[in-house]
């Protein structure tokens, strides 16, 4: 028996085709014994950070204990959720396992002129850039969502990419194509055989041996996986009807015949090649050519904030000195020195800086234009931030809260919000772009999932479900607060919760929650880097014209170590800038937000008897009765 | 265009009366003319109207004879147009619209039916105008015959507003009102009418008016094409019956080709001269335009009926109409005359059901599922096919994937096979060893699960394609998998060739 890798599988992230998340997968295939994994969604490479966490995740903690505390039905509520992942193994031997699992990532590239699928794995930085650049050139030709390349797009340029070819069900054609791609990229072809249990599995193999023996590519063993566990099969054909738009009853054979598309122990991998045993052995030479891991994209920050010849800490503590004069003219006290010294320790020893100098930068711009911003958040409780102008709360007035940015364990990024007026924010978007460039400066992505409410609508149709059920179910309660559907909502919508087609809906439903369904625009996050984004990440195109996202969403930026910063929009803020141009224009003072004058008892006298409609954050009834006593 | 019959019950005999029981009393329900001559109406009792005259016949009314013999009629009328149907428990009501030119235009077909009638022995009374309530209120209120435009107005106008046959308060109501005629409303906007009497009142006085037209609802529902042929002299020969089928089908497939479409049914309606009347429908499972063919099944089922087309004294009118059409591209035939494989086929079918029935003729239909034994679905030959499914299509140099012979149910075996899923090297069927020489497989097949609700679900199929020592080749299948409960077991499930 030999090792072996399952390299051709796609996880939920191949949307409405594979029917596991990709952390499923990982752990699946390091419980199975796999040696390696290889993920390759539909020409995406949206799912690839999850897996990646995920083994980093197992890697240093182990197997833990799943999420057994869900959102229950009202806000508030918790509830125990079982996982349904059942782990017999030790948790320390899957903590081993995990160090020598090697997990490579790619795209399994679906072409628009009828070529075969081929996977595609970059083996080195510059391939790994290829490759995003290859999706966002097809992301860029079509509507959100969708992705148009060509054979020719991927042959002009397939340096740094291993390739598989996955051959369809006839073979007419297929020797002319592993031609063409093995002259365009020689060395780096293998073709891919899965013995799927359609009655010829051996004939085929036969001929797809013959095949590689003529054309050199060699012949590579896959199980071209779209869920973990045969049990999730039926998940996958829900999800094929509702991507057919037709019910389980009408799909006739959409559906595929058997379950065999889960990850395979190697040793029935070997026993099904026998035939072939060289292919199964293949895995691990394809493994060890891939040198590229997601983590080397990290720290890859913009380096425009720091002046040439600088270092990005050196130039952080400059700046501190130099600002300290102006918000302290009659010299800070020794708390405040004391204080900003820890800060900037801390900062030295994370290598936080590139953050701080970037959000003072984008301040800084904000500020020139006369646009209020403010920042928040548990990093911008820093003596730091007050000295840069990122903030307003000065250290020497106040208790600061930084002692829970401190407290970090782990080297997360700093947590710092940027709110800006709201009807100006674009104009500091759009300064973003300009300073960074379109191609360095992203927005990120937001992953939408199936709620409650949609899944049920979707699961209901597809099996079958009359509309006026599945409406009572997704009308009633947990809609939009839960994640889950408490058995008492189902009878409060008036469903007997025994029948068992309602049941059977539900338990689908169940497992179809949280499942990505599509990517959206997050509002305000953008990503900044240092070489071209397109070459870290794929973008998209957003639903609104002339707006692109990339590919990764918050999670995934800052398990990554890229920049991120939030730019959001606050309302208030444009009624405080419009309320301080009144004052300007009637003659009364000219006030900042930092200068203007606090404790005034005047204020609090307002507040104390009640008096809080049109103040911000104290205007709900809750608060105007809290606010006397 | 429509016409309408009011009719009594008549006879060339002395006075006579039909009597029912009304509130206990018997009363006149209808007097013939002679009857009528002596003063008796109807309503009248029985005791007064035999004061006046004590020799009248009385008769029984029977309702239901009425009704039985008003549907004959209405079969029998339906000879001048498909568009009749009864009006009231005594009149018809005939649409006549494009039916007139074949018996003379309008006039010539009110002389038609009064003849007709009068054959029959009935008194009529008809009235043709623009609107069946037009046409109603005329026959029955007014005096009968044939109006169009201005003529038409004017005699409505002249109708008493009893012919808007409202209820007796609400008639006596309009004449306390002083509005007596029909013109009295006619020249008043319609909106106070409506608000005293209902909207239903100002509908139908729009409709007698004839300024509003509803359809009536044909007995029989209108076909697409109705080709027709009036015979002056009867024919009761069977060879003269087909010859003139033969002629109508030609004329009707001529029709079909200008639609470019072939009719799937035909029918061919027999009108004696007694009035009974007689339909024959033939169907064909593709939409066809060979009259000739259509011609032979209709050959063939009047060969074959059960009860032998009688005709009476002779038919004097043959209606051959085609009820179902489909499309059917027009078609330019080969200059060799040799039609292509399919049309034999469907032709063939055509004969074996007009023959047999289409019950004892049927094929094979694929469905789309995997699961073979609902892959496959026995259906009419005589249907049209079906777009369900399609049949697998496996290379054209590979074995065909499915036998061509299925067992139901399948056929337990024993065999011996190497664990876990290797195919069988032997079997035993029938108490005969089969030694296989060649296998291939598995083909896994695994049941669908959201056809039942009950657990565990029927066992996963592997499907093994063997062929033994004498070349026979077998598709096999095992039930279940070796290690689990319960035990998996072998079956036969079909053979090939």
């Amino acid at each position: 028996m030999s090792d072996y890798a399952e390299l051709a599988t796609r996880s939920n992230f191949s949307f409405l085709e594979g029917a596991s998340h990709p952390k499923h997968l990982v752990l699946s295939a390091i419980l199975r014994g796999h040696t390696g994994m290889g993920l390759a969604d539909r020409n995406t490479l949206a799912g690839v950070v999850r897996a990646w966490s995920a083994l980093k995740t197992l890697r240093e903690e182990g197997w833990s204990p799943p999420d057994r505390v869900r959102q229950g039905g009202s806000p508030g509520e918790t509830v125990l959720v079982e996982d349904s992942f059942p782990v017999d193994i030790d948790p320390e031997e899957i903590k081993a396992r995990a160090k020598t699992f090697k997990l490579i990532l790619g795209a399994r590239l679906r072409f628009n002129d009828g070529t075969p699928d081929i996977l595609a794995y970059p083996e080195d930085r510059q391939g790994w850039g290829r490759l995003c650049r290859l999706l966002t050139l097809g992301n860029s030709r079509a509507k959100k969502g969708q992705c148009e390349i060509g054979l020719r797009d991927l042959l002009r340029a397939p340096e740094g990419l291993l390739l598989i070819v996955m051959p369809p069900r006839r073979l007419e054609g297929l020797e002319v194509l592993l031609r063409q791609v093995n002259d365009a990229a020689p060395g780096a072809v293998w073709l891919g055989a899965a013995m799927c249990r359609m009655g010829d599995d051996r004939r085929r193999l036969a001929r797809l041996k013959t095949l590689s023996a003529t054309t050199g590519a060699p012949l590579l063993a896959v199980n071209d996986v779209l869920y973990h566990d045969a049990e999730q099969r039926d998940l996958q054909d829900v999800v094929t009807c509702i991507r057919e738009g037709v019910t389980l009853e009408g799909a006739g054979r959409r559906l595929d015949q058997n379950a065999e598309r889960y990850l395979k122990p190697p040793a029935e991998m070997s026993r099904l090649f026998v035939d072939a045993p060289q292919a199964v052995a293949e895995t691990q030479d394809v493994l060890a050519r891939v040198a590229f891991d997601l983590g080397d994209l990290k720290y890859n920050y913009p380096e425009e904030p720091i002046p040439p010849g600088k270092t990005p800490q050196g130039w952080l503590e400059y700046l501190v000195e130099r600002n300290l004069g102006q918000k302290y003219p009659d010299g800070a006290t020794d708390h405040v020195r004391k204080t900003l010294a820890t800060e900037l320790t801390f900062i030295g020893e994370r290598g936080l800086a590139p953050y701080f100098l970037t959000i003072h930068d984008i301040v800084r711009v904000a500020k020139d234009k006369g646009i209020l911003c403010q920042g928040r958040g548990s990093a911008a409780n820093s003596a730091v931030c007050y000295v840069l102008g990122i903030t307003s709360v000065d250290p020497g007035k106040h208790d600061m809260l930084f002692e829970r940015f401190l407290s970090t364990a782990r080297d997360e990024p700093p947590d710092i919000d940027v709110d800006f007026e709201h009807a100006r924010r674009e104009e500091i978007i759009q300064d973003i772009y300009t300073r960074y460039g379109r191609d360095r400066a992203g927005l990120a992505a937001t992953v939408i999932r199936y709620r409650p409410r949609s899944a049920i609508r979707e699961v209901g149709k597809v099996m079958g479900l009359t509309d006026d059920v599945t409406a009572r179910l997704a009308g009633s309660q947990w809609g939009s607060f839960g994640s889950d559907i408490p058995d008492r909502h189902l009878e409060q919508a008036g469903l007997d919760v025994d029948n068992p087609t309602v049941i059977r809906a539900v338990a689908m439903t169940r497992r179809l929650l949280e499942f990505p369904r599509h990517l959206s625009q997050h509002v305000g996050g953008f990503v900044l880097t240092r070489d071209r984004l397109d070459e870290i990440v794929p973008i998209g195109n957003a639903a609104m014209p002339d707006r692109t996202f990339i590919e990764w969403d918050k999670d995934d930026i800052d398990a990554l170590g890229l920049m991120k910063v939030d730019v959001l929009a606050l309302g208030m803020l444009t009624c405080i800038a419009k309320a301080f141009n009144l004052m300007r224009e009637s003659g009364l003072d000219d006030l900042e937000l930092d200068t203007v004058p606090d404790e005034r008892p005047e204020v609090y006298q307002m507040l104390r008897e009640g008096r809080s409609i049109g103040v911000f954050q104290v205007e709900s009834r809750a608060q105007i009765n809290m606010l006397p006593r | 265009m429509r016409r309408e019959e009011g009719r009594s019950d008549a006879s060339a005999e002395p006075a006579t009366v039909l009597v029912e029981k009304v509130k206990g009393a018997l009363r006149l329900t209808a007097a013939n003319g002679q009857a009528l001559a002596l003063g008796l109406s109807p309503g009248m009792t029985l005791a007064d109207a035999r004061a006046r005259a004590p020799d009248i016949r009385v008769v029984t009314h029977r309702p239901e004879a009425d009704a039985a013999l008003l549907k004959r009629v209405l079969l029998d009328f339906g000879r001048f147009t498909p568009m009749a149907a009864t009006d009231g428990p005594d009149g018809l009501a005939l649409d006549v619209t494009g039916c007139a030119h074949l018996f003379g235009g309008e006039a010539g077909m009110m002389e038609a039916v009064a003849a007709r009638a009068r054959g029959v022995g009935l008194a009529v009374r008809l009235a043709l105008a623009c609107t069946p309530e037009a046409a109603r209120a005329l026959a029955r209120f007014g005096r009968g015959g044939l109006y169009e435009g201005e003529g038409q107005s004017q005699a409505l106008r002249r109708l008493p507003v009893a012919a808007l046959e409202l209820s007796d308060k609400e008639t006596q109501a309009l004449s306390r009102a002083g509005l007596k005629t029909l013109a009295h409303l006619a020249d008043r906007p319609t909106a106070p009418i409506a608000a005293r009497f209902g909207a239903a009142a100002a509908t139908r006085l729009n409709r007698v008016l004839g300024r509003e037209d509803a359809r009536i609802r044909p007995e029989r529902p209108v076909s697409m094409i109705a080709v027709d042929r009036i015979l002056v002299e009867p024919i009761t020969e069977t060879a003269d019956v087909e010859a003139v089928i033969s002629d109508l089908l030609a004329e009707a497939m001529d029709r079909l080709d200008l639609r470019s479409q072939g009719g799937r049914a035909f029918q061919a309606s027999f009108f004696r001269l007694d009035g009974e009347v007689r339909h024959i429908t033939v169907r064909t499972g593709r939409p066809s335009r060979d009259a000739v063919g259509v011609a032979r099944l209709f050959r063939e089922r009047l060969a074959a009926l059960a009860r032998p087309l009688d005709p009476g004294f002779g038919f004097d009118q043959v209606r051959l109409s085609v009820p179902v059409a489909d499309r059917l591209a027009s078609r330019q035939c080969g200059f060799d005359r040799t039609p292509p494989g399919a049309e034999d086929l469907g032709r063939l079918v055509d004969r074996l059901t007009a023959r047999l029935g289409p019950e004892a003729v049927s094929r094979f239909e694929p469905v789309a599922s995997h699961w073979p034994e609902r892959a496959v679905h026995l259906t009419p030959a005589a249907l049209a096919p079906g777009e369900d499914g399609e049949w697998l299509d496996p290379d054209p140099a590979d074995p065909p994937l499915r036998p061509l012979q299925m067992f139901d149910p399948p056929q337990p075996v024993l065999a011996t096979a190497e664990v876990p899923d290797h195919p069988p090297n032997r079997f035993i069927w029938r108490r005969v060893d089969h030694r296989l020489v060649r296998v291939e497989g598995p083909e896994r097949i695994a049941p669908e699960w959201w056809r039942s609700l009950k657990r565990p679900l029927e066992p996963t199929r592997d499907y093994y394609r063997v062929e033994d020592l004498e070349g026979r080749r077998f598709w096999l299948f095992r039930s279940g998998f070796y290690g689990e409960e319960p035990a998996p077991r072998w079956f036969v499930h079909g053979v090939f060739a």
